[in-house]
């Protein structure tokens, strides 16, 4: 039987490389990072985090939403606003970014055909500032939403509530794997008849409560310079810098992309996904989970490993996690005779977390449909653990036919997405 | 960007309850007038600043168009309708409007509130301590016996309503009450004995619920609370199944162990019972 075909045709960037489609195009192009330091860390001597990969222009600091501050032509009503974490205000300008982006009007995208998954950890700044507060005054002393901007589901609350949403709407929460499952169980949803369209929503906070939390499982690197902070697959990698912002997808079937008349960037073939069984917090050593995933989304497409040709790997420029992926990339496709070009993105956007999967498959997308393919920035010598990766460290001026990207979290959950170039 | 200190101290602690500081921290975005209005009241007690600052709090989340709306004047407005308040913005006002003026108001209270005059009046009230607004509070029989020692088939007391000074309830005589069998032979009528003991039971109610000054009603052991004594009793009406006994019972004084009440008994309005002293002495925890 025939499947259905699933196309991206929006997206919406709120990052540290780019707050629109052509800002990141710039950034990867001339693969640029995003980071920069971080005022509140730079006196504490608790913070030893150098470098941060957080959006520019944005204010919010405070932990009354009331003093934040968006750039044009950003506005957020005062009722959708309350309801916010951090980020959720970077996903909502993204939202409002990706539905101009498929030039969607409301009446096609506020129907019962129209759905939403989303992918966010919550905000641990908002949780920690709301309980203190209710410990120190009592709850009825706490604002009305301070359970629905902080919890995990956030995002989906308010989305669905300030954009209208009827279809299906639901979160996910599977650490740096979440917003790759919202893409991959939206796609599922599409092929399944259910819906016509969905939007996958994906944000991190970028602040102290959520960086630090790394810091201390020596996830982090601790370098100042940019180019040694964030580094996937050179030798000297120590850890990933920590990204915050909102990017917004939109996901439509054939049928009423045609119907519309929209020009998509990519093809959604299909994707995998796996899990290791082995660690809570450390990757497969042998990479077997995500090894597992790549191939379940390899044959779920009906495609041979040959066949992929650029794989936009989830490399967060650790020691372990790197390494790991590079093995699975060797067994699903360098043992069987294929090569595809590799690179990290990361190395320029740090990593988002919740927010990772959904940026690199927007970064996919862009690729795709501007002709590009990103290169892997900040290598100055190649890990031999990576021998015999074509390990890409320009980006070049073509677009890949059919790319993988790869997204790995907590406990070892592994997700891979295949999308190809429609044209 | 703030810095760090900043940015600790908002998480690490809220200015201490009942302080100016959290008083002007939670005002900080009404205007000016509102905030001094407040501060001035806080010192005062002047009941003329109250309107003033309920609508100031009201008109720091509108919409401008909106605002216009409010002081145009026009108490009949409708809070959520006309002025685009939703629940959750009642909330927050409400809060502000609790730490201005140093009310409490129950949600209960909240739904009822739909206009600017009611708002008004309601604060007003709450100001004064006039009880004209209070109807008291309704209990329905499972929250009774959720509190009552007494319990079937010895609870005679259907619904309650509980007011400061005074407490409402009844009985209705359903007929299969067991001892109507004998009380008496082919001739069911409701035993006075029991009737005291129903004003006696919405007594004891009022004492573990209600709101008696100088009592803190949840130092009241609900386990030992016992009838020592009435005095001044009349019936008037014999009372059958299928009637419901309108009971009354108002506090007359409190000294400790002991509570005396008077208490009426109606039955569509015709008088059938009256005492002029309920006397329960009751254990504290």
């Amino acid at each position: 039987m025939q499947r259905r075909k699933v196309y991206l045709t929006g997206v919406g960037f709120i990052s540290s490389i780019g707050n629109s489609r052509s800002a990141v195009l710039d950034s990867l192009k001339g693969l640029r990072h995003g980071f920069a330091s971080y005022p509140p860390f730079e006196n504490d001597p608790k913070a030893d985090v150098k470098l941060v990969s957080a959006v520019k222009d944005f204010e919010l600091e405070s932990t009354d939403f009331e003093d934040w501050e968006l750039p044009p032509p950003y506005k957020i009503r005062r009722e959708y606003l309350r309801g916010l974490p951090p980020h959720g205000v970077y996903v909502h300008c993204a939202m409002q970014q990706a539905i101009e982006d498929a030039q969607l009007s409301e009446e096609e995208y506020s129907n019962i055909n129209t759905g939403i998954y989303t992918a966010s950890a919550g905000s641990p700044k908002s949780l920690y500032h709301n309980m203190n507060r209710m410990r120190q005054l009592g709850p009825m002393r706490c604002p009305p939403t301070g359970i629905v901007s902080s919890i995990s589901g956030t995002l989906s609350f308010n989305l669905v509530a300030s954009f209208k949403i009827q279809g299906s709407s639901c979160g996910f929460s599977s650490a740096c794997a979440s917003s790759g499952h919202a893409i991959g169980f939206a796609y599922d949803e599409i092929v399944l008849g259910r819906q016509e369209r969905m939007f996958i929503a994906a944000g991190e906070d970028l602040n102290y409560e959520s960086v630090l939390p790394f810091a201390g499982m020596r996830a982090l690197s601790l370098e100042g310079t940019p180019s040694r902070a964030s580094c996937p697959f050179d030798t000297k990698r120590n850890g990933f810098v920590s990204a915050g912002g909102g990017v917004v997808l939109v996901l439509e079937s054939e049928e009423e992309m045609m119907r519309r008349g929209a020009t998509p960037y990519a093809e959604l073939m299909g994707w995998g996904q796996s899990s290791d069984g082995y660690n809570v917090a450390i990757s497969h050593p042998e990479g077997v989970g995500l090894s597992r995933a790549m191939e379940l989304a390899i044959s779920s497409c009906g495609l041979v490993a040959s066949d992929i040709d650029y794989l936009n790997a989830h490399a967060t420029s650790t020691l372990i996690g790197d390494a790991s992926e590079g093995k699975a990339i060797k067994e699903v496709f360098i043992d069987k005779g294929a090569c595809p070009k590799v690179s990290s993105t990361k190395a320029i956007t740090g990593h988002g977390l919740s927010l990772a999967s959904a940026l690199e498959a927007g970064i996919v997308g862009l690729s795709i449909a501007e002709g590009i393919t990103p290169g892997s920035a900040h290598i100055n010598e190649v890990d031999p653990v990576f021998q015999g990766l074509d390990i890409i460290q320009k980006t070049e001026n073509q677009a890949p036919k059919i790319a993988m990207s790869n997204s790995s979290g907590f406990g070892g959950a592994n997700v891979s997405l295949i999308f190809k170039n429609p044209n | 960007m703030s810095d760090q200190t900043q940015t600790t101290t908002d998480l690490g602690s809220a200015p201490a309850p009942g302080s100016v500081e959290l008083l002007k921290d939670t005002l900080k975005r009404c205007s000016p007038k509102t905030i001094d209005a407040a501060l001035k009241f806080r010192e005062t007690k002047d009941p003329s600043l109250v309107s003033a600052i309920v609508l100031g709090i009201v008109e720091r989340f509108l919409e401008p168009e909106m605002a216009e709306k409010l002081n145009s004047g026009d108490d009949s407005l409708n809070l959520m309708e006309d002025l685009g308040l939703d629940s959750l913005t009642m909330i927050e006002a409400i809060m502000m409007v609790e730490e201005a003026l140093g009310v409490s108001i129950k949600n209960e209270e909240l739904i009822s509130l739909r206009t600017i005059q009611d708002l008004k009046e309601f604060i007003d009230m709450k100001m004064s301590g006039s009880r004209t607004e209070s109807k008291g509070v309704f209990y329905p029989l499972e929250e009774i016996a959720a509190e009552m020692p007494h319990q079937e088939p010895f609870l005679f007391l259907s619904e309650a309503n509980l007011d400061r000074a005074s407490a409402n309830g009844c009985y209705r005589i359903t007929g299969q009450e067991a001892f109507l069998k004998g009380h008496f032979k082919d001739n069911p009528v409701f035993p006075a004995s029991i009737m005291l003991e129903a004003l006696g039971q919405l007594a004891v109610f009022s004492l573990l619920k209600g709101q008696i000054d100088g009592l803190d009603r949840s130092s009241v052991n609900a386990s030992e609370v016992y009838f020592t004594g009435a005095d001044g009793v009349r019936c008037s009406r014999i009372c059958k199944p299928g009637e419901t006994l309108d009971l009354e019972v108002s506090l007359k004084r409190l000294h400790l162990p002991l509570a005396v009440f008077s208490g009426k008994i109606t039955v569509g309005g015709e008088k059938a019972v009256v005492v002029e002293e309920i006397t329960l002495a009751f254990a504290q925890k």
